[in-house]
C-alpha cells in the first residue's frame, strides 16, 4: 500500500539558504512521526513544505498519492491540516468561532466543533473570546481548529504543538492524538454522539526527545536541513542517534519527571 | 469587550444600526434651511415634493460614500491584518486626491475641454492604489506582517507628500479652479449631486458589497496567521488582491465623489464589529451601513451647525469628530500589536 504521505528528495529554501536538503520521508496512515532536531535544524520548514505553505525548490510531496503542486488551495485543505508553532488571529472571534473556521474547506458540522473543543479540553471555554486565553489554550484552540478540519483521512501536520501547553493537558492532547491516528471514534459530549474518524497520519515537531519516545510510532532525526536516522521509535530514537543529532551527549534519565499517558 | 455571538445579538444590531439610519435620514429630509423674508433659517417639517427629492439625493450621496468609505476601511483593515488601517490614515485618500488634482491639472495644461467624473474616477483610482501600493510596501516588517506603529508612520508620511503634491499642483490651475480644489480637498458632499455620478458611486459601493460578502468565509479565516489560513484552504494571493482592488477603487471613487472625508472608514467597522459581531457575514454589510449611517449623521450636524449657507465641509466634521475616536483606539492596546 502507497504511503499516505510520500516526500520525496524535497528541497526548501528561503533565499539561497537551504532549510531542508534533499530530504525523503513517507509515513503511513495510523503513524505518528515525531520530528526531532536542534533549534533551525529544518523542522518546521519542512512542516511548511509537507503542508504545502512552501513551494519546494526541487522534489515532490504526494499525499493519498497526488502530487501537492497540483492541488487547489480547498483540495489540499481536505486532505492535509497544519497548525504552526504560534497561532494567530487578528479578529475578536471566540475559541469556537476559531474551530468553527476550521470547516471552511468542507460542510458546517457543529458536531465535529463540539467533539474538537472536547477533545482538547475546551469545551467548556468555547464562548471565551480567543484573545483572553493564555498562550497554552490559544494552542489548543489551534489544535481543535485542525481536528475540525481533518475528518476522513488525510494528515495532521503540527509544530510544536506541546510547547506551550501543562503536562494534564499534554496527556489529554496524546490521548487524542493516538485516537485520531487510528480512526477511533472521537466523543461528542455536547450531544451524547461518538463521531467516527478515518485513520491518518500525524507529523509533529517536538523538542522533548522522551516525549516523542513516550507516544510517537516513528522519529525523523533531522540536522541541518537533512535526515541523519529515520525509522521506528525504538530503533531511531537512542542515547547514540540523539547524541549525533544535538552534538552533545545525551543520556538515559530514569528520574524525569513526564506526564502519565494512558 | 466585543461579544456579539448568537443570531438574536446579531438581529439586534442589524436593527439598530437600520433603525438609527432610518431615524437619520428622516431627520436629513425634514431638516434644512427655508428663506424667509430674505433670511435663511433652519426648519424642521415636512419639505414639499420638489425640496424633498432634492434632499433625498443628497441623502443618498451622503450614504453611498459612508458606505464606500465604511467598506474600505474593513477591506483595509483585513488586508493588512490591522486596526488601525482606513483610506484616510493611510494616505490612501490624499493618494486619490493627488490623482484627482494631476488629472485636472493636465487637463487644463493640455487645453483638454471640461474634465467628466469619469476622468477624476480614473485619476482617483491610479493615486489611491499606487499610495496602498506603496503603504503596503513600506509599511511591511520583517516578518511580512504590518506593525501599527510603522504603518501609521508610513500612512502619514505618504499622506503628507501626496497633500503636498496636490498643493503644489493648486498652484498651475486657474484661480477659479483652484477655489473648487480647495473647496473639495477639505471633503464636502456635493450640495446638488450630479445623478450619473451618484449612480456609479453607488454601482461601485454595491459591487464592493458583493464582491466582499461571496468572499465573507475566506475572509474570516485569513484572520488567522497566514500559514493557518493557507492551509485551511484559503488562496490568499486572489483574496489579498480583491481586498486591495475593493479597498482602493471605493475610497478613489468616494474621493472622486466628495472630496477626503477622514475616519468614517476607520470608525466604521469598528461601530458595526460592536452591534453585528466580527463575522464577515454580517460584517461586510454592517460596515457599509454604519458608514452611510455616521456620514449621514455628520452631514445632518453639518446642517445644524451651518444655517443654510453650506460653507462647512462635512470633512471638518468627521475629522474633529473621529480623530478623538482614532486616538482612543491608539490607546486601546488590545487590538493594537
Amino acid at each position: 500500500m502507497a504511503p499516505l504521505i510520500d516526500a520525496r528528495n524535497l528541497v526548501l529554501a528561503y533565499g539561497a539558504t537551504r532549510a531542508v536538503d534533499d530530504l525523503s520521508l513517507s509515513c503511513d496512515a495510523g503513524s505518528i512521526t515525531a520530528i526531532v532536531g536542534p533549534n533551525g535544524s529544518g523542522k518546521s520548514t519542512l512542516l511548511r513544505g509537507l503542508a504545502g505553505i512552501m513551494k519546494p525548490e526541487s522534489g515532490f510531496v504526494r499525499v493519498n498519492g497526488v502530487d501537492l503542486a497540483t492541488l487547489t488551495p480547498l483540495a489540499r485543505a481536505r486532505m492535509l491540516a497544519f497548525v504552526p508553532q504560534r497561532p494567530d488571529l487578528s479578529a475578536p472571534f471566540t475559541a469556537r468561532e476559531v474551530v468553527r473556521l476550521g470547516r471552511f474547506s468542507r460542510k458546517p458540522d457543529e458536531s465535529r466543533v463540539d467533539a474538537a473543543l472536547t477533545a482538547v479540553g475546551l469545551l467548556p471555554r468555547g464562548d471565551h473570546a480567543f484573545d483572553t486565553l493564555s498562550g497554552g489554550e490559544r494552542q489548543r484552540v489551534a489544535l481543535a481548529r485542525a481536528f475540525a478540519q481533518s475528518d476522513d483521512g488525510g494528515a495532521l501536520l503540527l509544530d510544536e504543538p506541546f510547547s506551550a501547553i501543562d503536562p494534564k493537558e499534554v496527556a489529554r492532547i496524546i490521548e487524542a492524538l493516538r485516537r485520531r491516528a487510528q480512526g477511533s471514534a472521537q466523543s461528542n459530549p455536547a450531544s451524547g454522539s461518538s463521531i467516527s474518524c478515518a485513520p491518518c497520519a500525524i507529523v509533529l515537531s517536538l523538542h522533548d526527545p522522551g516525549l516523542a519516545r513516550a507516544f510517537a510510532t516513528h522519529a525523523v532525526l533531522m540536522r541541518e536541513g537533512r535526515v541523519l536516522v529515520a525509522g521506528p521509535v525504538a530503533r531511531a530514537l537512542t542515547t547514540a542517534t540523539l547524541s549525533e543529532t544535538y552534538g552533545h551527549e545525551m543520556i538515559e534519565q530514569p528520574n524525569w519527571l513526564a506526564p502519565r499517558l494512558t | 469587550m466585543i461579544r456579539v455571538g448568537n443570531a438574536r445579538e446579531k438581529t439586534t444590531g442589524f436593527a439598530l444600526l437600520f433603525g438609527l439610519l432610518l431615524l437619520a435620514a428622516c431627520v436629513r429630509v425634514c431638516l434644512g434651511p427655508i428663506a424667509i423674508d430674505n433670511q435663511l433659517a433652519l426648519t424642521f417639517a415636512l419639505p414639499t415634493e420638489s425640496i424633498a427629492a432634492l434632499r433625498a439625493t443628497s441623502l443618498l450621496s451622503a450614504a453611498c460614500v459612508g458606505a464606500a468609505l465604511g467598506l474600505s476601511g474593513l477591506a483595509l483593515q483585513v488586508l493588512l491584518r490591522n486596526p488601525l488601517a482606513s483610506p484616510f490614515v493611510l494616505g490612501v485618500s490624499s493618494g486619490a486626491g493627488f490623482g484627482v488634482a494631476l488629472v485636472l491639472a493636465l487637463a487644463y495644461a493640455c487645453a483638454l475641454p471640461a474634465m467628466t467624473f469619469g476622468g477624476e474616477v480614473g485619476g482617483a483610482i491610479v493615486g489611491a492604489l499606487a499610495a496602498l501600493g506603496l503603504v503596503a510596501w513600506f509599511g511591511r516588517g520583517r516578518s511580512g506582517t504590518h506593525d501599527t506603529t510603522t504603518l501609521v508612520l508610513c500612512g502619514v508620511v505618504l499622506g503628507s507628500i501626496f497633500s503636498a503634491g496636490t498643493m503644489l499642483l493648486e498652484q498651475v490651475v486657474p484661480h477659479g479652479l483652484r477655489g473648487d480644489l480647495l473647496s473639495w480637498m477639505s471633503g464636502r458632499l456635493p450640495e446638488v449631486p450630479d445623478r450619473f455620478n451618484l449612480t456609479v458611486l453607488a454601482l461601485c459601493t454595491l459591487s464592493g458589497v458583493i464582491l466582499l460578502s461571496a468572499r465573507a468565509a475566506a475572509l474570516d479565516v485569513s484572520c488567522l496567521s497566514d500559514d493557518e489560513a493557507q492551509s485551511s484552504g484559503v488562496n490568499l494571493r486572489t483574496l489579498r488582491a480583491t481586498l486591495f482592488l475593493v479597498g482602493g477603487v471605493l475610497a478613489a471613487v468616494a474621493v472622486a465623489y466628495a472630496g477626503p472625508i477622514g475616519f468614517i472608514g476607520l470608525i466604521a467597522p469598528h461601530f458595526a464589529r460592536r452591534l453585528v459581531g466580527a463575522s464577515h457575514r454580517t460584517l461586510v454589510i454592517g460596515s457599509a451601513i454604519a458608514g452611510a449611517l455616521l456620514l449621514v449623521s455628520a452631514d445632518v450636524i453639518r446642517q445644524i451647525i451651518d444655517v443654510g449657507t453650506g460653507r462647512l465641509p462635512v470633512g471638518v466634521l468627521t475629522a474633529l469628530a473621529g480623530g478623538p475616536v482614532f486616538l482612543w483606539l491608539l490607546r486601546s492596546k488590545r487590538w493594537l500589536r
